[in-house]
């Protein structure tokens, strides 16, 4: 799927002729842990979801969307991802119009700061939020004098979802904004149009398929958080949250299951209409190169605006990193803000295991999952494979696919014969790999991307060995692509929490369910301490990484 | 100019620069006056960077100049902003709306004004039959080729008949022998319409083919303004010389004169020139290509050794060392009189009537500065 964009490019014959026979090896291979580790759980999660009494049957499925409550909470789950989309979609083109479209100072600083939830767990919004804001929050409770707990429900998790998930949407839309046809509004206001007009004939239509794209990227990231639900949902309960108490709390796998699989239904749909949209409404770019100089709007009342949004944006962002510092630094936030390194300290050895359990097998996950989009890509996109388009299609199904879901049926398929995988560190790794290959895929394809198959030749016409051309022109042109990823997959591993809630086991544990366990326990210090150092661990990450090999990561993201 | 209601530009003084990240500024228009009658096809030409798109934006009312008026018909329209002015404008990359049809691309104007229906149909339709595409209204711009989709956009800023129809490089994406059909239909479109033009362009063919007349550019100021017979008969300076064509720029000195001729020593032989200098003054004499005459035999003028031979088809450009000048002279392949190969020598003949002299300034003669790049190349505009 994201890799059929390049299948027109001639196959390079990657390196010597000789190796890329070697690599055909490896084809089946590849295709039979796409079906051991993606297609197998989700067929065994289905199966589940539509047997009963051992016989096939809609019975459990219909008995869930006959259930009042369960209705309540579809429809919970749905309002509450409407919500975010709109109110997440609306707040990321605004701040990604002040920063392309107005005169405006820091932009530096708020594009940082804007990004700062995208490599954050997004469990971090909730403690967070309830730290300010909840019983005992600083604000509700310390400034106000108020005990409440209007926290708990829709609003705290619109609040906390849009926080930890606009900046998805920012991401995208900035790349829109900017790479929208400056000349195209020009033209519209030569032939007449004022500036009201050109936005709303010219500007908005092209736009609207990434508004759109940006409504359902963050409809789906709000059904498949588990992490905000659990702590900050209250009375109402979503899916996802559902999924998790009736699995852990009640044990009813077949009630499980089957709710995962109402919640994969939309999201699925979700993922398609996605790509539909896309397909159907971008516009070839005609007649060469337009203008990307966009005029900078220096009206003072939009500039105000512009610093306002951004500014208070921004400062509510640094509200939430400060006080979950503050709530890893004081006694007992909320009653005692006595300094102390204890929650620290605590962290840092009690929870030592799930440190460096999340530390290394992320490392291993994202070295994994570059190898197998390396090879996928490759075989995709570059060889004649039989059967690669299915390889392609279940190789990037994990992007449909709610965390939680992955998570839930990776625990239940691998806790059975014929692969009995529960407690041990290859089902963690294999999650972390499975949610973050279509990302690896596509980091490999722009790897690719830089590969012509002139240059091996060039290389070895200019009398270079198969190992020198190797080493010396295709690894350093591959390599910032697959940098790039790799960091992008520790990133997105060491965060999640929905994808590895069901998997975790006393052997191996990992930091978000650590956390989340923290909440429950009400060490709320504890759990301070340790998003802290998770988020300082993957900014040591993604801009420690690329300095050390000299490179942008971002180069192979983008891609 | 059959056209009553065309207005007249008046630029005058316009100056423009960009800010630089840094704090600096880039000078791109300086001091500008320019004026162009109702229904004239006047072309900005000059080397890429030399200002011309900044021209046409501020014209547009998409760039504000620093200084300067712009006067439509001597009413000032500086103040307006870019929907209130009235002046059509085709971008280089055509900017056509790629999510509406051709139809709606080139009734967009009729749109924004609330034209009716009947009215909108009928004028975008024939505004599509005159540039060939009255079948296409309902394909996509991403659906037509490079020329079609130009002329969507030429359509597009006719229809809305402007005061003002400005062309910044509309054809430069498009391949030779498309760029010449589609530079006739622009113009007898413009003729047709009356509509005053700028047009920009750094192709010299492509100006003096267009122009009523050509203000050729350089470093944000005009460089001299004519028709394009004065501009490449009788260039300003060497730069306006070498930027419209191909010329031998030879270095003279006046030996002595008489009732308001000038005899010079060029290329060791004297001819005469129509000015009176005093003795001893330096001259650059421009000689085009096509004035210079090739001899089997060595007249009584400069003898050279013909060191190049270019057959082009319709011409024969021959490169001849005269001395440590290199001249080209080109000559009609039919007309070709003599059978002169690589290596003769020959006799050369400068057509006096088509000479043309200008004071020796800093600049080294071009055929001098020639030598050793041993190549045509940098005697064309580039
Ligand atoms: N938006 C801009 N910002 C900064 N410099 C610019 C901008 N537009 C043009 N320039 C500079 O101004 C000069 C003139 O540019 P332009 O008018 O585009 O020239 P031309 O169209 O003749 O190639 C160039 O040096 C160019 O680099
Ligand atoms: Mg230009």
């Amino acid at each position: 799927m994201q890799v059929a964009r390049t299948a027109g490019i001639a196959p390079a014959r990657l390196l010597i002729p000789g190796r890329g026979w070697a690599l055909a090896g490896l084809y089946p291979l590849v295709a039979l842990l796409l079906a051991v580790f993606v297609a197998y759980p989700l067929v065994d999660l289905l199966g589940r979801a539509v047997h009963s009494d051992g016989r096939l049957s809609l019975t459990p499925l219909a008995n869930l969307l006959a259930d009042p409550y369960s209705r309540r909470v579809l429809w919970n789950t749905l309002s509450l991802g409407l919500t975010v989309a709109v109110v997440g979609t609306l707040l990321a083109a605004l701040y990604a119009y002040a920063m392309t479209r107005v005169a405006m100072s820091w932009k530096g600083p708020w594009h940082f700061l804007a990004l700062l939830p995208t490599i954050s767990p997004p469990i971090l919004m909730a403690l967070s939020l309830i730290l300010l804001y909840g019983r005992r929050g600083l604000i509700t409770n310390g400034v106000f004098g108020l005990q409440t707990t209007a926290l708990y429900g829709y609003w705290g998790l619109v609040a906390a979802q849009v926080l930890s998930y606009f900046p998805f949407a920012y991401l995208l839309l900035l790349n829109l904004f900017r790479g929208l046809d400056a000349s195209l509004e020009e033209a519209a206001g030569t032939m007449g149009a004022h500036a009201g007009k050109v936005l709303t004939t010219v500007s908005l239509p092209l736009l609207a398929p990434g508004l759109a794209g940006s409504a359902l990227l963050l409809f789906g990231y709000s059904l498949a958080d588990l992490g905000n639900p659990l702590l900050l949902g209250g009375d109402y309960t979503v899916l996802s949250a559902q999924i998790y108490l009736a699995i852990i709390g009640m044990y009813d796998i077949p009630q499980g299951a089957a709710l995962a699989v109402i919640l994969l239904a939309p999201a699925v749909l979700l993922f398609f209409g996605h790509k539909h949209l896309a397909k159907a409404t971008s516009f070839a770019s005609v007649g060469g190169k337009g203008s990307i100089r966009h005029p900078q709007n220096r009206n003072p009342a939009v500039r105000a605006g512009a610093l306002l949004l951004c500014g208070g944006v921004s400062m509510v962002i640094i509200l939430q990193y400060a006080t979950v510092l503050a709530g890893a630094t004081t006694e007992l936030f909320g009653i005692n803000y006595a300094f102390t390194a204890k929650h620290f300290v605590l962290a840092l050895t009690t929870s030592r295991g799930a440190l460096l359990d999340t530390i290394g097998l992320g490392i291993v996950a994202s070295a994994v999952a570059a190898v197998m989009g390396l090879l996928v890509a490759y075989f995709v996109a570059r060889s004649r494979m039989p059967a690669r388009g299915t390889v392609d299609f279940v190789a990037n199904l994990p992007l449909a696919i709610p965390g939680t879901v992955i998570g839930l049926a990776f625990a239940l398929a691998f806790n059975h014969r014929p692969l009995v995988l529960t407690g041990t560190a290859l089902i963690i790794v294999a999650a972390f790999t499975v949610r973050a290959l279509p990302y690896a895929i596509r980091s490999a394809v722009a790897a690719l991307d830089q590969l012509h198959r002139s240059l091996d030749e060039a290389s070895t016409n200019m009398g270079a060995t198969a190992g020198q051309t190797l080493w010396r022109v295709l690894l350093p042109l591959v390599r910032p692509a697959v940098v790039g990823g790799m960091i992008f997959t520790f990133t997105r591993s060491v965060t999640t929490l929905s994808a590895v809630i069901f998997v975790v086991s006393p052997h191996w544990s990992l930091v978000t369910p650590a956390i989340l366990s923290q909440m429950d326990r009400g060490d709320v210090g504890e759990a301070a301490a340790l998003s802290v150092l998770l988020v300082v661990l993957v900014l040591m990450v993604i801009h420690g990484v690329p300095r050390l090999m000299g490179r942008d990561w971002r180069v192979g993201i983008n891609g | 100019m059959n056209n009553p209601t065309a207005k007249a530009l008046e630029i005058r003084g316009l100056t423009k620069a960009y800010p630089l990240p840094g704090g600096r500024t880039v000078a791109a228009v300086r001091d500008f006056s320019l004026r162009i009658e109702p229904g004239e096809f006047v072309t900005l030409l000059g080397p890429s960077g030399c200002g011309k798109t900044t021209v046409l934006r501020t014209l547009a009312g998409l760039e504000e100049p620093d200084a300067g008026e712009i006067l439509l018909e001597g009413r000032s329209i500086a103040t307006l902003p870019p929907h209130r002015r009235r002046i059509g404008l085709v971008f280089q990359n055509y900017a056509l709306f790629p999510h509406m049809t051709v139809f709606e691309n080139v009734a967009y104007s009729f749109r924004i004004r609330r034209t009716p229906e009947a009215a909108v149909r009928q004028e975008v339709a024939a505004a599509l039959k005159a540039v060939g595409l009255d079948e296409m209204g309902g394909r996509l711009p991403g659906q037509l080729s490079g020329g079609q989709q130009q002329r969507v956009a030429l359509a597009r800023a006719f229809v809305m008949k402007p005061d003002l129809l400005l062309f910044d490089e509309p054809l430069s994406s498009l391949d030779a022998k498309l760029r010449v059909q589609v530079r006739g239909e622009l113009r007898r479109l413009q003729k047709r319409l009356g509509t005053t033009a700028l047009y920009v362009t750094h192709d010299q063919v492509e100006a003096m083919s267009l122009s009523d007349r050509i203000a050729v550019m350089r470093d944000g100021q005009v460089a001299q303004i004519g028709t394009p017979e004065e501009v490449y008969s009788r260039p300003a300076s060497l730069f306006v010389a070498d930027f419209v064509g191909r010329v031998n720029a030879l270095h003279g000195r006046v030996v002595s004169h008489s009732n308001g001729y000038a005899t010079v020593d060029v290329l060791n032989h004297r001819i005469d020139v129509p000015m009176s200098h005093v003795v001893g003054t330096e001259l650059l004499i421009l000689a085009r290509p096509e004035a210079v005459q090739l001899r089997k035999a060595a007249g009584d003028g400069p003898v050279g050794v013909v060191e190049e031979l270019e057959y082009c088809g319709d011409e024969i450009a021959y490169r001849v060392r005269v001395g440590t000048v290199l001249v080209v002279a080109v000559e009609s392949a039919l007309r070709r009189t003599w059978n002169i190969a690589q290596g003769d020598c020959v006799g050369l003949h400068l057509m006096q009537k088509a000479l043309h002299v200008l004071p020796a300034d800093v600049q080294a003669p071009m055929s001098e500065r020639e030598i050793p790049s041993d190549d045509s190349t940098s005697m064309e505009a580039a």
